[in-house]
């Protein structure tokens, strides 16, 4: 069996099928979505047999099913990404109470940083707050280990159990060796049994209160017991000692490796809740001072003193709330290591040898920030509902995907952006306080999907008199491509009927639903202003592929006799494919071009760089000479 | 222990060019880690991707090259291989090419990529920068998408001709089975082309 170079993600679901899933679902979320995707993939191939996978509408939409699932008996696994838990908690904080059958795991990946995230949020606090389990593996090779014991642990203690790694576990790559098929595990054969405890009701959920409160310590003792809460001692007589929680292990380990320091303990708590206390115990067990490396919230550091309170110990405990560790953010092998010096007052030797790049910065590499791709069919969208508006007073409500990045210069076109699908509501919420504004949120068809339709219902309900803008890509574009309800596709490899933006918006009763084609100017705007000046609410549906989706067209051609330089077209679209270079400054261009350069004296042109463009056409229609033309044959070697 | 950084644009194949890396890695037996930037960052931004080699038979832990620690630097694009100059070691190789990716914000700037510039900061911060002719090398493939490779070819064997960098680790063979066992068969001609062009490019 050759080992194979698995993302964290790819190594989680091979870890889950090896023990025995039957029953994945999520919604695509970074860092988290690659799971679904191995587990969908292996059932294509045939080497995940009487495996069920699928992308959810949303994440309490998965989790809900895989209740149901898991209650007929069936090992479930659940994703997402941390701020999918929020709209999970709502069958999450019961379902603790009801309790489960066949085991289930919540994969629920957090972004320190944040990379790819509204928020910094901690799931080990959910999971405290749920009074769920959870496991934080320090590496993807950890986390292998820890899936397979979630299962057993679910099912033994009848709780879902929280997974939660960070972006540095999901997207770390290693090496694994994997077996080349799975069988999912059978259900029981009595399936589903009727049973009180299954319905929810408040005496039920006093009773099981108790029994969650009666289960946390049992599972504390045991995780004390198992191997993720591994201790390293060197030398004796130790007095000082380092608690690591996530990637900050392995940050603190490669730190320690170039260090030479005191005798010390090193502990790693892979299981942060319920914490095991017994574990700790005894790594304290005469230290006096104590630093504890975690990223996001201080959950390991709050055990640390509630430990140290209950049981008088003589130990302080350093870390976020005092300021010795990183109050936000990423830890890094180079920060701990500093902060390592630090606290046993030795001096940090690395710090001090001289990295390449000393002596002064000089220039600076451009800023570059993501920005809609060339050819998206937002920047049409964008731009269209912009033109549209004109100089009327209006607040533009965003949301959360690609279109998030409409926000950029020089489209300029979002002015809020705050969770997925609030853009629908607080845009009426803008109407309520600011009548006099025209309010227009946009909303991407998978979101529309996953949580835009409740708010398409209270507009037509409490007649808000706003526009909503439906960006449909026929895609989950920012998190990779993931289909979702408005395509049909899933991962069952089956296709079910699309369901049809359009008549959804009628059928909640939006009165005035247009349709356009993102990438026709005229066609766009005219949509954008007939929906903008419909009083009540309204909606205007732009359609256009993701260009991860197709086919890119011809590039378009840039005609540089007709070209003034003026960057029109930047400033309309800022496109990616588009830059001005100057003409003088290209010794071959000179020598063909000079002598016309010189009459109309042109010092710099639009230039479209092919291997970029896609040949969207959106920028002629910006150019005030019709220097941009439609491209010839596509591209030979794009096709 | 290894630590490389491929410095890049989002789309240009640096995840590809870290895991064409690791597989070399695991050829050699050597414990190997990467980390890559996936997400909003892929859409045009800054990407970087960590490879990180225990080709002295140590265990890697910290998916995360440090700071000041890098042996090599392969960037994709001059302003991205300026912005990683402070992850390269006093002694590491920074290979960069001579092609550049404007950014819409120097364009709305109304300024002019200045690739000249970035280049000479490189040379002036860096003790050991090889600039690479990217343009000729993918126009004699004919396919711009094999930059990643080129430049990866290019950090191997200046690695081995200069003594620095990769430290004469992995040779071109080594490398080229291990684009062998990464890449879709119907492109490994391409970009063994593309290793062949880089190589005769550094040497000319």
């Amino acid at each position: 069996m050759p080992k194979k170079l698995l993302m964290g993600n790819a190594a989680f679901a091979h870890a889950a099928l090896a023990a025995g899933v039957r029953v994945v679902a999520g919604y695509p979320g970074t860092p988290s979505s690659e799971l679904v995707e191995t587990v969908a993939a292996l059932h294509a191939s045939g080497a995940a047999q009487d495996v069920h996978v699928e992308w959810s509408t949303n994440e309490k939409a998965a989790l809900e099913l895989l209740a149901g699932a898991s209650m007929a008996g069936a090992r479930c696994l659940f994703t997402c990404k941390q701020v999918g838990l929020n709209v999970a908690s709502d069958p999450l904080m019961s379902l603790n109470y009801v309790g489960i059958k066949g085991g289930l795991v919540l994969f629920v990946a957090d972004d320190p940083g944040p990379i790819s995230s509204q928020t910094e949020q901690d799931t080990r606090r959910f999971a405290s707050f749920a009074k769920v389990p959870v496991l934080d593996p320090s590496s993807p090779e950890e986390g292998f280990e820890m899936m397979g014991y979630a299962f057993e642990l679910s099912e033994r203690h009848g709780t879902p159990v929280i997974i939660r790694p960070t972006t540095r576990i999901n997207h770390a790559s290693a090496f694994f060796d994997v077996p080349d098929s799975y069988q999912a595990r059978a259900l029981p054969p009595e399936g589903f049994q009727r049973d009180s405890k299954w319905i929810i009701f408040p005496r039920r959920a006093y009773q099981a209160h108790g029994e969650i409160n009666e289960r946390l310590p049992r599972m504390a003792q045991e995780f004390s017991e198992t191997p993720f809460n591994p201790c390293e001692r060197t030398g004796d007589g130790a007095v000082r000692g380092i608690v690591a929680g996530g990637v900050s292990t392995a940050y603190v380990r490669d730190a320690l490796s170039s260090m030479e320091l005191p005798a010390y303990r090193f502990l790693h708590v892979g299981t942060p809740y319920p914490f095991p206390t017994a574990a700790v115990r005894d790594f304290l067990n005469g230290l006096d001072e104590v630093i504890v490396f975690e990223e996001l919230d201080h959950v390991l550091e709050d055990e640390l003193l509630k430990l140290a309170g209950a049981q008088h110990l003589d130990v302080r405990v350093h870390g976020k709330l005092d300021g010795t560790t990183l109050a936000r953010g990423e830890n890094s092998t180079e920060d701990c290591r500093a902060r390592l010096a630090s606290f046993f007052g030795v001096e940090d030797a690395a710090a001090a040898a001289a990295a390449a790049g000393e002596g002064g910065t000089a220039v600076e590499p451009p800023v570059r920030p993501p920005v809609l791709c060339a050819g998206c069919p937002h920047r049409g969208s964008f731009y269209a509902v912009k033109k549209a508006l004109h100089k009327q007073p209006a607040v533009l409500c965003g949301d959360i995907g690609c279109y998030t990045l409409g926000n950029a210069k020089p489209l300029d076109a979002i002015d809020t952006c705050l969770c997925m699908g609030a853009g629908l509501t607080m845009a009426q919420g803008f109407h309520v306080a600011e009548p006099g504004r025209k309010c227009v949120a946009f909303i991407g068809d998978s979101t529309f999907f996953a949580s835009g339709l409740t708010g398409v219902a209270n507009a037509v309900y409490n007649q808000h008199d706003v526009t909503f803008v439906v960006l449909d890509n026929s895609t989950t574009a920012m998190t990779g491509s993931q289909p979702h309800p408005g395509t049909g596709a899933t991962l069952m490899g089956g296709q079910s009927a699309p369901l049809d933006i359009e008549a959804v918006l009628s059928a909640l009763g939006v009165g005035l639903v247009v349709k356009a084609n993102a990438f026709d100017v005229d066609e766009a705007v005219s949509a954008a202003a007939t929906a903008i000046d419909f009083a009540g609410p309204s909606a205007v549906i732009f359609t256009g592929p993701c260009i991860q989706l197709v086919r890119p067209d011809a590039s378009v051609t840039v005609d540089e006799q007709a070209c003034t330089g003026c960057s029109a077209c930047i400033k309309a679209l800022g496109c990616p494919a588009m830059s001005m270079t100057s003409v003088q400054g290209d010794p071959d261009e000179a020598q063909d071009a000079a002598p016309d350069e010189q009459v109309r004296n042109v010092a710099r042109v639009m230039r479209v760089d092919a291997s970029l463009c896609t040949g969207c056409r959106l920028c002629t229609s910006t150019c005030p000479f019709g220097a941009i033309k439609k491209g010839g044959a596509p591209c030979s070697t794009c096709s | 222990m290894l630590n490389v950084l491929i410095a890049g644009v989002g789309g240009q194949g640096s995840v590809l060019a870290s895991r064409i890396l690791a597989q070399a890695a695991l050829a050699k037996g050597w414990h190997v880690r990467t980390a890559e930037t996936i997400g909003m960052a892929q859409r045009g931004g800054s990407v970087l991707g960590h490879v990180r080699m225990g080709n002295d038979g140590e265990q890697v832990h910290a998916p995360l090259v440090s700071r000041g620690t890098a042996d090599c630097i392969i960037a994709l694009e001059p302003g991205e291989g300026l912005r990683a100059l402070e992850y390269l070691s006093a002694t590491g190789l920074m290979v960069v090419p001579t092609t550049g990716i404007p950014s819409i914000m120097t364009n709305l700037a109304g300024s002019e990529y200045d690739v000249a510039a970035i280049l000479q900061e490189l040379r002036r911060r860096a003790a050991n920068v090889a600039v690479i002719d990217a343009q000729s090398i993918v126009e004699q493939v004919g396919n711009p998408k094999v930059l990643n490779v080129a430049m990866l070819a290019a950090a191997v064997h200046l690695s081995n001709v200069r003594g620095c960098g990769l430290r004469g680790c992995i040779t071109l063979s080594e490398l080229e089975e291990a684009l062998a066992a990464s890449v879709k068969p119907r492109f490994l001609e391409l970009n063994k082309q593309a290793c062949a062009a880089a190589v005769a490019s550094c040497d000319s």
